[in-house]
């Protein structure tokens, strides 16, 4: 059930990879604006390069969540989907999954924009990797169960981020933090405590999220 | 529908006038009485006011986060309009909490804003609710905008105790000392006076807010009103 | 220096105190203002 709800999300996602592209320039030229904010003095912008990618990805993240739910309103297909046998649970966390995917793949496409803009480079990519992964994780659960509401508002397109921008604070502050950490330097080896607050994070809303969707979409 | 927070018909007014009273002698105490803090000078008598509001903020958003659970458990509209109440009323004292912070913090720390976590949480807090407040502005259909708020608010509330945490680690590794929001046992009586004068205001303003919530849902759900005119007539 | 203590604080207390006592008063007369036009609505449709 799960697996038919993720694979049919995939397969959806690849159909409109050209949406994946103009996400990805527009968190580009996200990246490129901050750094006019900024200035260009290079130790500042690699001092807060770690935020500009965050920010840059949450403001994308608005963009792809909003989309997930696009094609259900579409053709009205929420109410189809859900007089299948298969839950709405499988439902939700067939779309958390793909948009998560989806974030990942930003995150990590956003980096050599990051390293070459803001001389942000690190060795331990793996760690930098695993960062993005918790981090847009936590975007993802909590974002797609708005996305699923807000789909059916008129005014989406604001509520949508009013909703999600102060809940996801701890998740933001974590990747920050986590991520700067890898960029600057560790010297006290704060990063897994960070790890551990984006991990359990993750598990708090996946597990709630999932819990409540099925009374968002119930009719 | 029974009870549409009708109930205790006189109560919110009786608490209103109570808190009234409590306030303005627990302030009168706290401005006039009470004698200066060693340290903080005048200035600490802001926490007369400032502390009570941050027990009844955080106290009006469990209720919230509490009606929100048992609406979807019982599906009894009372709950909803209840929630709402307690929503917009913590709104209000969370906006206070954050001005009286500001105002505390300018001559104690010299800047407007120093990113304590308590302070922080509340600000974060404030924006989640106006966000659900605007989510019930813009949904129309009455039994969506309930179950998605109530849904929205159970959220937003497990996150307060994550976000407090993380702002507080976060902000641990730049300020090494924490505010002294600490009240001395010498100075309890202006804080309990106002902390109770605030509770009974609140539990007005909730109550009297259900009972708007609940008109209009009744006014909403009603079936609408058949016409004078017959069908076809022109008016 | 006074040793540490903050002085002239009292324009700040004042601020603080009268915010809190003009908030609530505002919200307070609007809730009770929506509430007189709830029940007449709902005592004219009957």
């Amino acid at each position: 059930m799960l697996t038919a709800a993720l694979r049919k999300e995939l397969l959806l996602q690849w159909r409109s990879r050209a949406q994946f592209m103009a996400v990805f320039v527009f968190g580009a030229a996200a990246l490129l604006l901050f750094s006019f904010a900024v200035g260009p003095v290079a130790e500042m912008l690699r001092q807060f390069s770690a935020g500009f990618l965050w920010l840059g990805l949450l403001l994308s993240s608005t963009l792809t969540l909003a989309e997930s739910f696009h094609g259900e309103m579409e053709n009205r297909a929420m109410e189809g989907l859900l007089l299948l046998p298969s839950n709405p649970r499988a439902l939700y966390y067939g779309k958390a999954i793909a948009n998560w995917l989806q974030l990942v793949l930003l995150g990590i496409a956003l980096v050599p924009v990051m390293v070459v803009l803001y001389d942000a480079g690190t060795t331990r990519i793996g760690l930098l990797v695993l960062v993005i992964a918790l981090g847009t994780a936590g975007l993802s659960a909590p974002g797609t169960l708005y996305a699923a509401m807000t789909a059916q508002v008129r005014s989406k397109q604001t509520l949508l981020p009013l909703l999600l921008f102060p809940l996801i604070v701890p998740a933001l502050l974590a990747s920050v933090k986590a991520t700067s950490l890898i960029i600057l330097g560790d010297p006290m080896h704060q990063v897994t405590s960070w790890i551990v607050l984006l991990a359990a994070f993750d598990a708090i809303y996946w597990s709630l999220c999932g819990l409540l969707f099925g009374r968002v979409v119930e009719e | 529908m029974h009870n549409d927070n009708h109930r205790f018909s006189r109560l919110p007014w009786v608490l209103l006038g109570l808190g009234i009273v409590f306030l303005a002698i627990g302030s009168y105490i706290g401005l006039f009485v009470a004698p200066p803090e060693a340290l903080m000078g005048q200035v600490q008598r802001i926490m007369y006011v400032h502390v009570p509001t941050a027990w009844n903020a955080l106290l009006a958003m469990t209720f919230a986060f509490f009606c929100a659970v048992v609406f979807l458990f019982k599906s009894d509209w009372k709950w909803d309009a209840r929630m709402e109440a307690a929503i917009e009323v913590g709104v209000v004292l969370a906006f206070l909490l954050c001005c009286q912070g500001a105002i505390w913090a300018k001559p104690t720390w010299g800047v407007w804003w120093d990113w304590d976590p308590r302070l922080t949480t509340t600000a974060v807090l404030l924006f989640a609710f106006l966000g659900i407040l605007a989510l019930r502005k813009f949904v129309e259909d009455p039994v969506r905008r309930a179950i998605w708020s109530a849904v929205a608010t159970i959220i937003a509330y497990v996150d307060v105790p994550i976000v407090y945490f993380s702002v507080r680690w976060w902000n641990s590794l730049h300020q090494l000392q924490s505010n002294p929001n600490t009240v001395s046992r010498q100075f309890w009586l202006p804080l309990r006076m106002n902390a109770f004068g605030i509770l009974f205001l609140m539990t007005a303003f909730i109550m009297l807010r259900a009972r708007v919530g609940s008109l209009r849902l009744k006014h909403e759900l009603a079936p609408p009103p058949v016409p004078a005119g017959a069908i076809g007539e022109t008016v | 220096m006074n040793g540490g203590m903050i002085t002239g604080g009292w324009n700040f207390v004042v601020a603080a105190y009268s915010l809190t006592a003009i908030v609530l008063t505002i919200y307070g007369v609007s809730v009770i203002t929506r509430l007189r036009t709830e029940i007449a609505r709902s005592s004219e449709e009957q």
